[in-house]
Order: C-alpha cells, then structure tokens, then sequence
C-alpha cells in the first residue's frame, strides 16, 4: 500500500517534473547563461560596483521593451518589423510633448504615448486580418509608414525630456543597487502576468501554436492577434519612452537598432519564432545578457565589434541545443 | 559549456593586468559609433598613433561599434568603469551624451568631443569647423555654375551634427545664389553602397543637375559616373585619397571638382589636447575648430595641391591629411601602422 501511494505520488509529480523541464527548460538555462556571464563579468572586472551595475541596467532597458514588444507578436505567430520605428515614434511624441513642462505633466505625456502607440500597434494587427497579406510584409511597410511619420513630428534630434522625467529612469531612488531602470522593467510582469492568465492570454498562445486548431475551439483569431500587436505596441511604447529618459533627447532614428536586436533577444530567450512557445522571462534576461557583452568587451579592452560575432555565435549555440532538446524529446 | 566560458574570460583578463606602470601612465578610452567607415577608422587609427607617440599612455580601449545613442553612452560608462583618463569621443548626438559626460568630467576624466560637436561645456570640443566645410564647398560649386543650376546634395547621417552644421553652411552660403536650387536631397549615410544606389535612382530618374555636392562620400559618385558613362559634371567631395587622384587624373576627362579637407587625424589632435588638459602641460579654450581648405582642380594652386598630397601607400578611402600641426606628434608611418602601445 506505501508503494503504491508512492507511486501514484511519484507518478504525476514525474509528469509535471518532465512538463516543468519542457517549459521552462530553456527560461532556466538563460537565466543560468547569465548568472554565468555576471561571475566571467566579476572575474574580469572584480571592482564591478553600483556604477557598473547601472550601466546594464540603463543599456537593457530599451533592448528588454523591444524584446517584450517582439515577444507578444511572435506569441501569436506573428512577427512585428515595426517595433523600431514605433519606439522611435512614442520617442519624439513624448520630446514634442514634453519640452518645458513638470514631472507630473510629463507622466501624463507619457501615458498618452503609450495609448497612442498602443492604437498603432493595434493599427498594424488590423491591417494584416483584415487583408490578410502576411505579417511580415505589413509591417515592413507599417515600419516605413510609421519611421515617416516620427521624421515628421520631429525631423532631427532635439534635447529637452525634462530632467525630473529622465531621472525616472537615470536614478536610484530606493538604493544604487536597485536603480530605477530596474524597477521601470516591472511594467512587463505587470502587463503580462493578468494577461497570460486571463482568456485572452491564452488565446494569443492558442493562435500562436495551431490557427486551426484555436478557430476550432471558438477562439476569435482576428481579435486575439489584433491584441498581440496592441500589447505590443505598448511595449514598443515603453522601449521609445526608456530612450528619452536615457538620453534625454527626442530622436526621430531612435529605434533603428531594436527591432533585430529584439528579434535576438527574443530567440536567445527561448520564444518560437514559429509562434506560440515561450515566455517574457527569458527575453528579459537575454536583453541583459546582450547588453552585457559589449560592456565585458570594452572591459577587456576588446574591440565590441567581435561582440556582434560573439552575440551572433551564443544565439546559434543556443537555438541548437534548445533543437537538440526537442528531438531528444520526440525521440 | 559556462564553465569554459568563465575560464576563458578569466584567461583574457589575466593577459590583460598590465594597467599599472607609473604615475604618468594614462589609460585612453576611445568612442565610436560608426563602423566600416574609411574616415572613422583612420580617425582611431590616429588616437592610437598619438597614444604611442605621447609616451604617457598605457593603454587605449576602443569602445567601436554602430549603435545609437544609447548605446554609446553605455560604452562611454563602460570606459568610465575601466579607469580611463581621457575619453575621446566621435559623438552621435550633440545633446543625449550631456549627462554621462558630465559623469565623466566631474570624476577628472578629460572628454573630448572630435570631429563633431556636443553641447556639454565641461567636455572639449576638436574639431573641424563643420559649418565652413559645408559653406566653402556650396560656395565653389556654386561659382563653378555661375550662380545659376540645380545641385543634389549627398548628405550624411541624419540628424548627427556635423551633417546638421554642413547642411546649415550650405544653406548659408546658397542664400547669396537665388537661381541655384537644391533639386535632390539624399543621406548616404557616410557609406559607399547607399551612395551608389542613389546615384544609380538620379541617373535613371532623369533629374536635369549641373553639380553635385557630397559630404565626403565622393570618388563613389565619380565612379557612379564613369560606370555609367555620363558626363561628368562639377563634384563637391572631401579630401580623400582616392577622390584626390581622381580629381588630379580625370580633369583631362572634364571632371571638375574640389577637395574640402576634413582631416581625420584630428582623433589623434584631440587625444593631445586632452593629454595636455590632464597633464596641466597647456590649456586650451573648450571649443577649438580647424578652418577647412578648399582644394580644387580647376586653379594652379589646388591642382598642385592635389597632385601633391595624393598618397598610394594610402588606403583609397582614407583622408590624404596623415596628421593635425600642431597638436599631433606621430609620423606617417604610425598612422598607416595603426598600433596603439604595447
């Protein structure tokens, strides 16, 4: 009788052990990559203060929004070529907006933006169910349409996001180890986590992994991906709006870089770019690990160009084995 | 796998604790944010060649990649974290690096601004006088067509500011010719390729120009011109190596152009300016701005001066100008050597 109560203890705990792995295998694995990094990182640089610490921080915070941004397109079997110029745009409508005004007139701005640039996300997932040409064509042409109209709110690089309002991200205000810049990426978890949870989330999984499937079972395809490149927008917001905070200036070309560099995070994280598979934790940390590289470089004294060779390499190594672990699974 | 990975950075780190040396050892921190640019590497070239040539230097670490903004102020962070003295920096954006080179300064740090300008006024500023270079050069294009014609403007990058300060001299200087009009108006980025793509777009769009003025990206568009088979109308370029030759060899062809100079080794003259600074050798006004020359083929004295500086142990997209008087103190040969101290 102990034996068989084992076993049917052991039984499902064995299964949800296996289930566990499967799906937040490669979420722990990153985690790990980075935990590693952080320790080759204090090896090299064993005086790696609060300062340094910000440093990440700082250069993670644009690159971790695109990548949540990418994240929820690619959930729902999508793919946003437009996350660059949407920060771009949240970018130069919060300079246009907030020049010469107080913090709390700034916030506001800011929570305009991320509506404005929640509709163009929403905008972009209209447009590709209602004519259904695919994904990735809608939004390389949603990217033209959108880098236009930020050269037209503002046509070169202008200074003034106050300075209260780029502190929100440039300070520390609880303790030099906990900078704001960590504590603005709390937005993600805050969105996603009600989301995943809710029918709607689960939706945007169901589109994601089998269209046919999901139609099948009454889920409203239109609307659910409609949501995925709203969210995303938002995020896509958030990423423009970390950028005036860190530099301080409103820059019509701001986002140029985040829309690949999102796309590798979000592969490094271990979201599918076939749609449907993954998570927001593990692009979060592959924003950090990607940011992290070049820093170690400069701290080496290498030149950051072979950082591109080397992000470029670890994304390989980890999409093989990330492959090597789903046929082992299969087999 | 991670383990392998601690073990080589630990390796590399080991290799590399060779900061210390005495007093007067000074650690340079270099950076750029504009990569696969003939201009832009021969400008580190000559950071390093003075480095070495200063003997007060232990180390340059060069912060070289294409990023924005944001990203060069994490890099210029980084240099911070890694001991530097001096930080000379090519800036992508005149205001977004204020607060982190104020950073730097209130630590002791000298930064150095070359090439472009940046608003901060603790940081020095070296660098060619950007407005003049975009005025001298509309100004003979615009003699060239006597005062009246179409001209397509290849800029830079935009937004950065010297392609602002270039465009705001050729604006000014276009002002005294109402009958001379900018008809076409492109970025190439201060790259080949998009240069010759857009040269390629004019030629078939059947745009009626008399002259073209570039903002450095020039033999390109000579090239364009013979691959092509058009005639050759009047050229603004800058003085690099290969233009300069062409502008010497292909005025029997009828090509008429100018050379403005934009020395790159002004990096190198900004490096002594901030060594200066830290040593408390000399001091310097914040801003220091070179007066760019304007070489042509079409007077005695340009063309002597052309045929005169054309170097073919240059690399063809590299400036003909090897080093800044009076700040650097290199030779030729350390430039083309591009090593910093070992």
């Amino acid at each position: 009788m102990a034996t068989s109560v084992a076993a049917k203890v052991s039984g499902p705990a064995g299964i949800n052990a296996g289930r566990a792995v499967r799906r937040y295998g490669w979420t722990v694995a990153v985690y790990v990559l980075f935990a590693t990094l952080m320790v080759a990182t204090l090896i090299v640089k064993p005086d790696f203060g609060a300062f340094e610490w910000n440093t990440l921080t700082l250069a993670a915070l644009p690159l971790a929004f695109a990548a949540a941004a990418q994240t929820m397109v690619v959930l729902s079997g999508g793919i946003d070529l437009s996350v660059g110029p949407l920060m771009a745009l949240a970018n130069v409508l919060a300079l246009r907006a907030t020049v010469g005004h107080d913090l709390r007139y700034s916030v506001g701005v800011a929570l305009l933006v991320l509506l404005e640039v929640t509709l163009a996300g929403a905008l972009n997932g209209a447009i590709i169910v209602l004519t259904r040409v695919p994904d990735i064509v809608v939004t390389l042409a949603m990217s033209f349409v959108w880098a236009g109209l930020a050269l037209l709110v503002l046509a070169k690089p202008t200074p003034g996001i106050p300075l209260d309002f780029q502190n929100l991200a440039q300070g520390s205000t609880f303790s030099p180890w906990v900078p704001n810049a960590l504590l603005l990426l709390l937005v993600i978890p805050l969105v996603w986590i009600p989301l995943r949870r809710s029918r709607a989330g689960l939706a945007i999984y169901a589109v994601g992994s089998d269209r046919n499937a999901a139609f099948r079972s009454g889920v409203n395809l239109g609307l659910s991906r409609v949501l995925a490149y709203a969210v995303g927008g938002f995020f896509a917001a958030c990423g423009g709006l970390a950028l005036s905070m860190t530099t301080g200036v409103g820059s019509p070309l701001a986002g140029t870089y985040y829309t690949l560099s999102g796309v590798s995070a979000i592969v490094l994280g271990g979201v599918s770019l076939a749609g449907g598979r993954g998570g927001m934790l593990g692009p979060l940390a592959a924003a950090y690990i990607l940011s992290l590289i070049p820093a170690v470089l400069i701290y080496l004294g290498i030149d950051p160009n072979y950082g591109q060779m080397i992000q470029g390499v670890l994304i390989v190594i980890v999409v093989m084995i990330g492959g090597i672990g789903t046929v082992l699974r299969r087999a | 796998m991670a383990a392998l990975m601690v073990a080589a950075f630990a390796l590399v780190a080991c290799g590399n604790q060779s900061t210390g040396g005495g007093t007067t050892k000074y650690v340079v921190g270099v950076s750029n944010t504009l990569t696969g640019n003939g201009w832009r590497e021969e400008m580190i070239c000559s950071i390093k060649a003075q480095a070495k040539a200063s003997g007060v230097v232990s180390k340059v670490i060069v912060a070289n990649r294409t990023t924005d903004a944001a990203g060069q102020i994490a890099d210029i962070r980084n240099l911070i974290s890694s001991g530097a003295n001096v930080i000379v920096i090519n800036p992508s954006d005149r205001d977004a690096l204020n607060a982190v080179i104020k950073q730097a300064t209130d630590k002791g740090i000298v930064v150095v601004a070359v090439d472009q300008a940046v608003s901060e006024p603790t940081a020095y500023v070296v660098s060619n006088d950007q407005v003049a270079y975009g005025q001298l050069g509309a100004d003979w294009l615009a003699k060239q067509l006597n005062g009246k014609g179409n001209i397509i403007e290849m800029r830079g990058i935009n937004g950065v500011p010297a392609d602002t300060d270039r465009h705001q001299g050729l604006t000014t200087a276009l002002a005294q010719y109402p009958n001379i009009k900018v008809i076409k108006q492109t970025f190439t980025n201060w790259s080949l390729d998009p240069a010759a793509q857009q040269m390629k777009d004019i030629f078939s769009s059947g745009i009626q120009y008399d002259g073209i003025w570039t903002s450095g990206i020039d033999s390109t568009v000579v090239d364009q011109f013979q691959s092509s088979n058009k005639p050759f109308v009047p050229i603004v370029g800058a003085d690099n190596n290969k233009f300069v030759q062409e502008l010497a060899t292909l005025k029997d062809k009828g090509l008429k152009g100018a050379a403005v100079t934009n020395p790159p080794p002004i990096g190198g003259a900004g490096l002594a300016v901030g060594l200066a600074v830290l040593q408390k050798t000399h001091s310097y006004d914040h801003v220091i701005h070179l007066t760019p020359q304007v070489w042509d083929n079409t007077t005695a004295d340009g063309a002597a001066k052309l045929a005169q500086t054309y170097d073919s142990s240059l690399d063809p997209y590299y400036s003909v100008a090897f080093d800044v008087k009076p700040y650097t103190t290199y030779s030729k040969q350390d430039l083309i050597s591009c090593a910093g101290p070992s």
